[in-house]
């Protein structure tokens, strides 16, 4: 098989969400002798392109979650073929702020961000900003993401912030704003470090914030 | 000179006729990309420019080019708190459907329940069945019955299905799907259960609103449940208001006479709908805080005019807080609300708000 033939059906088992395929031709790139890394990047492509499809309704969150399984084996393979082994994007701690109990969408990032990498401490809906404060402390996140869908709601993500800064915590993290009723505007005033306007944007932002490339 | 508007979080801004023109454009050609639907003429797209750019504060439609308004959320924008979407002046419900009818000479008002969503209105369906029958005794008007599918309250920790989002993320995607099937089902029972009994108070209508919030499992719930409905109460009309602009798939298989239902836009939605029995649909289009009015109405009333140039049944599309080319902000600005309804009734042509 030649080295092309190879990345193709990589690329292929990703897109078509095989994970058996996925793992076998990650192996048969390794036996066509193939840079690890090149082999992952067909595998990156792989996921960012479902990742278009996703943001524009044409793939949805299941199909992204296989995919992802399917981007693991491949990559659980081609790894192990590096020197240093693989780490965790980073921890994201992730809920929707006191008195919404809006979850959808705050569930959809989390899966991405999951599908991406990162690990996901989802600590649910109508999270008391006391709780948000503890779970900080305890958990230790790279990031912590607060939803809100509700315009009277949002508030709970600025006293999140606040509360932070009171415990002395806000440099140790950085806190990511979303849901239906916040923009980029809305992020920059509370103090946020990041908005994600959707899932998909959410992942890149998440990945900007800890100086992850693409 | 430069224009007054919004952006799509209802903060003011000033726009150039050109930078105006250039958002109607990039608005209604993503409408157009995404749901595979024609991009507004120019003659449509300089006509909404006219609207947006019209001095006045408010704007409106010509003397006899008026359409019918419906209203959700039922008695408790005027009886509810702010954070439910209410100016909270202290009366019963009943006195809310005067007031309705009465004072703001609204052509249709609902009933509805606190909660807003069916499932809680089971178990006090006959206080229910009492409100709707001192309401019908004291106006004129048509009474809707309205509150949302909210699939979400028949997962854990409100209801008896485990949570599917969360399973999905465990991989358990099987066991997601058949939790999904599971609350569709229960729902379709409760609807049935509640409206046969207003139904018999003498209801006129009945509002199904927000409908796939919880996703393609709850399009495909409330689809079945106004078939049933129909054929139990044929005299009742049903609307069905819709959440976002395209069914989430978060079952993906799930099919209504044999058509997918993830991934649907508001014409195929309508489309569905009509089979199903629903008199009026209301589709929904998203608005984007961050970008402009000029774009957001644009988008909305670019996918809006395709479901009603494909929909058999009248289209009440849903305009308000976020929804409609409308900014997402809790008491959205006149100026906006006025220049999106009329755009939404001269360019897109719907049969009502």
């Amino acid at each position: 098989m030649s080295s092309e033939e190879a990345l193709k059906k990589l690329y292929d088992a990703i897109f078509a969400q095989d994970v058996e395929a996925a793992s076998k031709a990650a192996n048969d790139c390794v036996a066509a002798g193939l840079d690890p890394l090149k082999a992952l990047e067909a595998a990156s492509k792989a996921m960012t392109d479902l990742g278009n499809l996703f943001e524009r309704g044409e793939v949805f969150l299941p199909q992204v979650v296989v995919a992802a399984d399917a981007m693991k084996a491949a990559a659980q393979v081609l790894l192990s073929k590096l020197p240093t082994k693989p780490s965790k994007a980073g921890r994201v701690l992730i809920g929707t702020v006191e008195g919404d109990v809006h979850d959808v969408g705050k569930g959809i990032v989390s899966v991405l961000l999951d599908a991406a990498g990162f690990e996901v401490i989802d600590i649910g809906r109508d999270v008391p900003t006391k709780v948000f404060v503890e779970k900080v402390k305890e958990l230790k996140p790279n990031i912590v993401g607060c939803s809100a869908l509700m315009t009277v709601t949002r508030v709970g993500q600025k006293a999140v912030i606040d509360a932070l800064a009171k415990e002395g915590i806000r440099d140790q993290v950085k806190v990511m704003v979303g849901g239906g009723a916040t923009t980029g505007v809305w992020a920059e005033e509370i103090g946020a470090d990041a908005w994600g306007e959707d899932g998909p944007d959410s992942v890149r932002k998440a990945k900007k914030l800890l100086g992850i490339t693409e | 000179m430069d224009y007054l508007t919004r952006m799509g979080d209802g903060r003011p801004v000033r726009m150039s006729k050109e930078q105006i023109k250039a958002d109607i454009e990039a608005g209604t050609k993503d409408a157009a990309e995404k749901a595979h639907v024609p991009e507004l003429s120019g003659a449509e797209q300089e006509h909404l420019l006219e609207i947006i750019t019209d001095p006045n504060r408010l704007v409106a439609v010509e003397p006899g080019r008026e359409v019918v308004l419906t209203h959700d959320v039922g008695p408790l924008k005027v009886m509810a708190d702010q954070s439910n979407s209410g100016v909270s002046i202290p009366c019963s419900r009943e006195q809310a459907m005067c007031i309705y009818e009465k004072a703001f000479s609204a052509d249709t008002a609902e009933l509805g329940h606190i909660d807003y969503s069916f499932k809680p209105v089971k178990p006090i369906i006959t206080q229910e069945q009492s409100v709707l029958q001192n309401v019908l005794h004291m106006t004129i008007l048509p009474i809707f019955y309205g509150a949302m599918p909210n699939l979400g309250l028949y997962y854990a920790p409100d209801g008896p299905f485990p949570e599917p989002i969360g399973l999905i993320k465990d991989r358990k995607i099987g066991e997601a799907k058949e939790s999904m099937e599971n609350a569709a089902h229960r729902f379709v029972e409760d609807l049935e259960y509640i409206t046969v009994r207003l139904y018999e108070v003498g209801l006129d209508a009945l509002n199904i609103d927000t409908t796939g919030a919880g996703g393609d499992a709850d399009f495909y719930a409330s689809l079945t449940a106004t078939e049933k409905i129909k054929k139990e109460c044929p005299y009742l009309c049903v609307e069905m208001g819709m959440a976002g602009e395209f069914i989430l798939g978060f079952h993906t298989e799930l099919k209504y006479q044999g058509v997918k239902l993830a991934g649907l836009w508001p014409h195929q939605q309508a489309s569905l709908a009509e089979k199903a029995g629903v008199d009026i649909f209301g589709p929904v289009v998203n608005t984007k805080p961050s970008l402009s009015f000029p774009l957001n109405i644009a988008r909305a009333v670019t996918l809006v005019k395709h479901c009603v140039k494909e929909s058999k049944i009248p289209i009440h599309v849903n305009m308000g807080m976020g929804v409609g080319g409308i900014p997402m902000y809790e008491t959205p600005p006149v100026d906006a609300v006025t220049r999106a309804s009329k755009a939404m009734v001269e360019i897109a042509e719907v049969d009502g708000l």
